[in-house]
């Protein structure tokens, strides 16, 4: 298993990846638009008249079909690419991450609750750790700066509260 | 002026797969593949993501000010993220709530 990059370099390469983002598309990479267009697709197949009554969710149906989305192919990407990470460097393989004093169902109920949390915020500030805080710090946004110090924030009291769950 | 060159249409998706694969890839090898580093900046115990995200930061925003400087980069042209101070406040809050209850 060969170890992880150093973090600067990684941060450089990364920064260069999405100066070229913004070099070719003019706007920063994205990560939780992707699921939104995938929970506007599944509501719209699921619940048609409903989906169309939101104008949010109409909105994302209205820029056509899924894979057609920029963000959507872009994660897709991003998939491959982790793959790619692992499996070049040795690291591929089935397993859960867990801290040693939780359980089992304690640690999924905690991820499902932790992702629905994140998936529910990204939507109140119209984006993510990687549309705002990488992106949106990149081209001096006040309010990605706003946000990424209120995320670093949350994080930081959260676990504070939950650390005691997983030592 | 003839950057951003702002793609349209099968070049854009193409481009998005190439970037995507790029930043995955990337995140991987940086460690953010692992929760353990990525949380670990609320812990005070990895500052792997600070310093990933920050040198990333840094080198796109010089590389973007760069360009534009050069005259190579319209400033104009590039979608910023509008401000919405106190969703953006409350999200990026909620947000780093739901990163650590996620955990590990």
């Amino acid at each position: 298993m060969k170890p992880y990059w150093s973090p600067y370099a990684v941060g450089v390469g990364l920064g260069l990846t999405l100066l070229t983002t913004y070099v070719l598309m003019g706007f920063g990479l994205g990560a939780s638009g992707a699921f939104t267009h995938v929970a506007a697709h599944l509501e719209g197949a699921v619940s048609p008249a409903r989906a169309q009554a939101n104008s949010y969710i109409a909105g994302y149906l209205e820029a056509g079909r899924l894979w057609a989305q920029w963000v959507v192919v872009e994660m897709a990407g991003v998939v491959v690419g982790g793959f790619l990470g692992a499996w070049s460097a040795g690291r591929l393989g089935w397993r859960f991450e867990k801290g040693s004093r939780i359980g089992w169902g304690r640690r999924l109920l905690f991820a499902f609750v932790g992702g629905a949390t994140v998936g529910f915020a990204s939507r109140v500030a119209q984006g993510c750790t990687s549309g705002l805080a990488l992106s949106g710090s990149a081209v001096l946004s006040p309010g990605a700066w706003a946000f990424t110090l209120a995320f670093m924030t949350g994080g930081f009291v959260t676990a504070r509260i939950v650390r005691r769950a997983w030592r | 002026m003839s950057w951003p060159l702002s793609l349209e249409g099968p070049p854009a998706l193409l481009a998005g797969l190439g970037l995507g694969v790029a930043f995955g890839f990337l995140l991987e090898r940086g460690g953010l593949g692992d929760p353990k580093k990525l949380l670990g900046l609320f812990y005070l115990e990895d500052f792997t993501m600070f310093k990933v995200m920050f040198a990333a930061i840094a080198t796109a925003a010089a590389g973007i000010g760069g360009l534009s400087a050069l005259g190579l980069m319209d400033l104009g042209a590039l979608a910023i993220q509008p401000t919405y101070l106190w969703p953006m406040i409350v999200g990026g809050l909620v947000l780093g709530a739901g990163f650590a209850l996620g955990g590990y």
